[in-house]
């Protein structure tokens, strides 16, 4: 650097630009690689680049006449003299099969061929050779010859010289790379006899000559490809009195077994009249129309066909993948309407009630660090509480008078706990420290709660088996485009998922912004650990192996700012899904433990692990085949199928909607979250996974520091930091 | 427990969010009138950020026209863009009485379209053109749409002979593009009784001309021959003229934004599968497709506004474009009107480079393979000339003091100039 850098934040910045590239690379690594293959895919099964169209015939005026006449073999190669034209001599036959190989009918045409001693001229595509590369050995071997018949087979006559170049440099890479050779014959396609040229074809085989080709067309159609019945077949391919010719026969491309069965008449007949099947340059008295492949041309037919090998089994991988993908996401979204159902059945019922209802004072708890612009309405929201309630703000060393505006405000119950900047999980064990009473509700600095909020909340504790309960956080912002997706989110998360887990016994998080703890519980477990980014999560598992239920309260409410910025969101969520792993991983061992914790570790641990960590890691399948079906097709079926899943999706929202008596009008929102919002999502989530993989382990505070810098207006860091709990799902 | 049914709190008292947000957050001031900070509110300069998608958008019109990509259209759909914003300069300047406005527009476009006229017609008589052999004395009054555009105006299918100066295409080629500023004219004649309807009912007056599109273009109804065109092109690009409207007044501002956007992705959603639908034979060129067009158009043009961003300068990595952003919004229609025939003549110039010696011999397949780009390379010095030549007339139109190259160095920025669009895409092509 020539420049001196500013001395503030360049330590940081290098770092930055450090991590930055794994958050990125291995993703799209990952997903162009996936692509990639897929592309490779659609190439060699003719989804791309492929050209359809026939040229319609054309004038003779431009072919000489001595093509037009002349015998199916046209030797155009001299620059010098005029092209000159082959015939087979008598006696001789050369079988030619088009299109192949094919992996069903090649190897019945080789065998017929082998059983009669018989040898002829294989005009291989590209496309077809790179996919089953063993069989074109296979010709080899058995002495026969391998022809060009371009890559994926279009009407040379539309095509651009490079076009042509191309179309024979490929499939000479292919051969070279299935069956180490190179070939000098070439047969274009939709080509039948010489007498046929016309202006349109005749410059090509032209051009094709000059290319060191010999054009080999033919002079007897058993016109297989129309399956006109074994006889039929035989009839038009027997050449009349005895004279040599080039057969048209098609190993692939549909049903050929016609093909086999004339040839196995066939072959035995014609050799009887004295007939003899020989590959083509034998039949013209010449050399091998073969030559080794060699050096680096070879390295890279070899490169070319293992590669297509690999993304023939990829794409079998991801079909798989994604049917599994599929049955999981169908299955959740059933058990989830089926068991939210029951759930607000239950709670909804005449007869239920969890106890005698409770009217004991609990403590709130606001941890808040530089929640400046909030935590006056988060308190007075509090004080119009129809519960009594002591209220403990603990300011975790905030920098911008937080402690300061509460304290101005003169209510009565409210305290001002301070302590130095030490993280939420501690403040909250400070202010557990503080409470006064049996029963602690936990809410965030920039939280809103309803005046029943309370009452609502701590009711289920009337059941002495309850240990925590979960509220119902709804975002307030829900009028920008990702306000109305995270709106979209929680309802679903709260309504559905809380109500599945709430049934099951694995209720994964009690949200930070709402939520209330027995302090029993609380005492037992430990209090809050920051062993994990995420305390919520890692708290409530604990909870679970104890013994305790966790329950969903859905009538109480509250109001949370959600991040408006894609960063702070990223940020936010990043945190959840590697929190999430984290308190997974540390409470492991419930898995193979007895009693309460063990029901949890091997029930509600592998349903979490699941559905929260493991199956978006499939989700991107979704999006590769999508992209994939739309441009390769079938772009129809793939748009049904697409719309299929989002109206599914859309059946569950709307009733999480109407379970929480919301407005359906955001659930407009809905498609364009599945094609923004999700992928940013399942991003984060394999960001996670990377850093759990790579050993990362980041601490709370360590992030909070990092969120400094990346944002913009320090007021809204606080926020950032601490809007990471309010989880709807999970 | 209470009641599940029983409803919100906010018949009894707001919710406490909103109150909460109401309390602690600034009043419900959409961004664009916000002042800003670096620079004082007072001056009320252009909207670079508008400035900024009418450059895109002359830029995406000439490329597609030299380039023929039928995908450009999707991906940018320039003639919406332009309409847009040119109905909110529209909804902007009719605060004025509406006929002097009208008057002042229509000053301003014609004159720079009777120099390009004075330049194309004689070309065509001279190349051979003998209309009134053909149609008749009607064709006289056609003619007059080179004077006021109310029709397009006409030209010969074929001007000149084969391989001559350029090709026999040449006329329609570089008048065909002339619909735009037919269509442009009767939008301006038509705003003050559409702003009067807009403002009484401004959905169903932005949405109408969308419908009538879905009307003519399922071809439930059709009117036939110019008229029908004009027609079509008024609804296709209608709804787009009026989301201007829309936008000058704020009405996207009073909507909650995720509807706003949520609603204009699903519109172009089903632009996109109409266009599926009904592919012609350039593909996905929606300009071939109008209700595709429609609401492709008026959807991208709902996103664009709705997140319009109201700079006063261009900012990071755009601020280096300034001056030409500048130019192209001072030049627009001068750039419009004469860039099929520049592309022409670029076509022309590059041609003559198989003449040079050596050249033509030893990179032929060269300059073949990147014909297009070299004309597009060719393409720019010409559009300069053609600015300093004929853009000094868009500064009279406007009665302003004629520059050569109003670039924006060392003056204060006018008002701006109108704009353009594709029409006869593929077929407009140079080459």
């Amino acid at each position: 650097m020539t420049r001196p850098a500013p001395r503030v934040g360049s330590h940081r910045k290098k770092r930055a630009k450090r991590r930055l590239p794994m958050r990125y690379l291995l993703p799209s690594v990952l997903l162009v690689a996936l692509l990639a293959m897929l592309m490779l895919r659609g190439y060699v099964h003719s989804e791309v680049l492929a050209d359809h169209r026939v040229q319609p015939p054309a004038p003779t005026t431009q072919v000489p006449a001595n093509v037009l006449e002349g015998g199916p073999v046209i030797d155009a190669r001299s620059a010098t003299e005029p092209a000159k034209t082959l015939r087979i001599p008598d006696h001789k036959i050369v079988l030619t099969f088009d299109d192949g190989p094919d992996p069903v009918w090649t190897p019945r045409v080789l065998d017929a061929m082998k059983k009669y001693d018989a040898h002829g001229v294989f005009f291989v595509t590209g496309t077809m050779a790179s996919r089953h590369p063993g069989l074109v050995q296979r010709m080899v071997d058995e002495g026969h010859e391998i022809g060009l018949h371009t890559f994926n087979h279009p009407d040379l006559s539309y095509q651009s010289p490079k076009r042509i170049d191309w179309e024979l440099s490929q499939n000479q890479l292919v051969l070279a790379g299935a069956a180490g050779i190179r070939t000098s014959l070439f047969r274009p396609p939709y080509s039948s006899f010489s007498a046929a040229m016309d202006n349109k074809s005749w410059p090509v085989t032209q051009y094709i000559g000059s290319r060191g080709y010999l054009t080999v067309v033919n002079n007897t159609d058993s016109e297989d490809w129309k399956r006109p019945g074994v006889r039929a077949i035989i009839e038009r391919a027997t050449p009349e009195g005895g004279q040599g010719a080039i057969i048209l026969m098609h190993d692939s491309g549909g049903d050929r077994s016609q093909t086999v069965a004339a040839l196995d008449t066939f072959l035995p007949a014609m050799e009887q009249r004295g007939y003899e099947f020989t590959h083509l340059t034998a039949a013209l008295g010449a050399s091998s129309a073969h030559t080794p492949a060699t050096g680096f041309a070879l390295l890279k037919g070899k490169a070319f066909v293992s590669a297509v090998g690999v993304s023939e089994r990829i794409t079998d991988v991801l079909v798989v993948g994604l049917a599994v993908i599929g049955v999981l996401v169908m299955a959740r979204f059933g058990l989830m309407l089926l068991l939210s159902f029951l759930h607000a059945r239950r709670v909804r019922g005449k007869g239920f009630s969890w106890g005698p209802p409770l009217a004991r004072p609990v403590s709130v708890l606001v941890p808040a660090y530089n929640e400046r612009e909030c935590i006056a309405a988060t308190v007075r929201s509090l004080v119009a509480s129809d519960y009594p309630i002591e209220i403990i703000v603990i300011d975790d060393g905030s920098t911008d008078g937080t402690a300061d505006i509460v304290r101005a405000l003169r209510l009565p119950n409210v305290r001002v706990v301070r302590q130095h900047n030490a993280g939420k999980p501690a403040a909250l064990n400070n202010g557990i420290a503080h409470a006064r009473y049996d029963i602690v509700v936990m809410m965030d600095g920039d939280t809103v709660f309803e005046p029943s909020t309370v009452r609502e909340l701590v009711q289920p504790f009337a059941d002495s088996r309850v240990g925590a309960v979960a509220g119902n956080a709804k975002v307030g912002n829900r009028d920008s485009l990702i306000g109305a997706w995270q709106h979209i989110e929680y309802v679903m998360g709260f309504n559905l998922d809380r109500r599945m887990y709430d049934l099951l016994g694995c209720m994964p998080t009690i949200p930070g912004a709402v939520g209330a703890f027995r302090r029993e519980a609380l005492d037992r477990v430990g209090g809050m650990s920051d062993d994990t980014l995420a305390e919520d999560t890692d708290v409530t598992m604990a909870l679970h192996r104890d013994g305790w239920r966790v329950v969903y309260a859905e009538n109480a409410r509250a109001w949370t700012e959600a991040p408006e910025s894609v960063q702070q969101l990223w940020s936010q969520r990043y945190r959840w899904s590697y929190g999430t792993m984290q308190a997974i991983w540390k409470h492991r061992r419930a898995v193979i433990e007895r009693g309460p914790s063990g029901r949890f570790g091997r029930v509600g641990l592998p349903f979490v692990s699941l559905f929260m960590v493991v199956a978006p890691l499939l989700a991107p399948l979704i999006d590769v085949f999508l992209l994939y079906g739309l441009v390769f097709g079938p772009t129809g079926k793939t748009v049904a199928a697409w719309f299929g899943v989002l109206v599914v999706q859309a059946v569950c929202a709307a009733y999480a909607f109407r379970l929480d008596r919301e407005r359906m009008v955001h659930l407009i929102s809905l498609p364009l979250q599945q094609i923004l919002y999700r992928q940013l999502m399942y991003v984060v989530l394999l960001q996670s996974w990377i850093t759990a993989l790579t050993g990362g382990r980041l601490r709370w505070q360590k992030l909070r520091r990092t969120g400094v810098v990346g944002t913009p207006g320090a007021q809204r860091t606080g926020r950032a930091a601490a809007g990471r709990d309010r989880r709807p799902v999970a | 427990m209470t009641d599940p049914h029983q409803p919100y709190p906010q018949a009894a008292h707001p919710l406490p969010y909103q109150q909460a947000q109401r309390s602690r957050r600034l009043p419900n001031v959409p961004p664009a009138a916000r002042p800003h900070r670096d620079e004082p509110a007072a001056k009320p300069g252009r909207d670079r950020y508008l400035d900024l998608l009418r450059a895109v958008a002359l830029v995406r019109v000439v490329l597609f026209h030299l380039f023929g990509w039928a995908w450009l259209t999707v991906l940018f759909p320039s003639m919406g863009v332009m309409f847009a914003l040119a109905g909110s300069l529209m909804a902007r300047s009719l605060a004025r009485p509406a006929a002097t406005v009208v008057r002042d527009r229509l000053r301003r476009l014609l004159p720079p379209m009777w120099a390009f006229a004075a330049v194309v017609l004689p070309a065509m008589f001279a190349l051979g053109w003998k209309p009134v052999r053909e149609e008749g004395l009607w064709w006289f009054v056609r003619l007059g749409c080179y004077l006021l555009p109310a029709g397009s105006p006409p030209y010969p299918e074929e001007s000149g002979s084969p391989g001559g100066f350029f090709e026999v295409s040449w006329a329609e080629q570089g008048v065909g593009p002339l619909w735009y500023i037919r269509a442009y004219l009767w939008f301006v004649i038509a705003s003050p009784l559409l702003l009067k309807a807009f403002r009484k009912l401004p959905w169903v007056t932005m949405l109408a001309p969308t419908g009538l599109t879905a009307v003519l273009g399922t071809g439930l109804v059709t009117v036939p021959g110019a008229t029908g065109e004009a027609v079509l092109d008024f609804a296709v690009f209608g709804s787009c003229w009026i989301l201007g409207f829309a936008h000058h007044d704020g009405l996207l501002k009073q909507v909650p934004r995720y509807l706003v956007v949520s609603s204009a992705a699903i519109v172009m959603g089903f632009g996109l599968w109409w266009a599926s639908g009904h592919l012609t034979d350039e593909g996905w060129n929606l300009d071939e497709i109008p209700l595709a067009q429609s609401t492709w158009s008026f959807g991208f043009c709902v996103i664009l506004l709705v997140y319009a961003p109201s700079w006063r300068r261009l900012p990071g990595r755009f601020a280096g474009w300034d001056s030409l952003v500048t130019l192209a919004n001072n030049r627009a229609v001068t750039v419009y009107l004469w860039h099929n025939l520049l592309l022409m003549a670029s076509a022309y110039l590059v041609d003559q480079l198989w003449n040079v010696p050596w050249v033509g011999d030893n990179l032929g397949s060269y300059l073949e393979s990147s014909y297009t780009v070299l004309t597009l390379l060719a393409l720019w010095p010409l559009l300069g000339l053609a600015i300093l030549a004929v853009g000094w007339v868009e500064d009279v139109a406007a009665r302003r003091r004629p520059r050569l190259w109003p670039n924006g160095a060392g003056e204060d920025r006018q008002e701006p100039p109108q704009p353009p669009r594709t029409r006869s895409g593929g077929h407009a092509r140079a080459r």
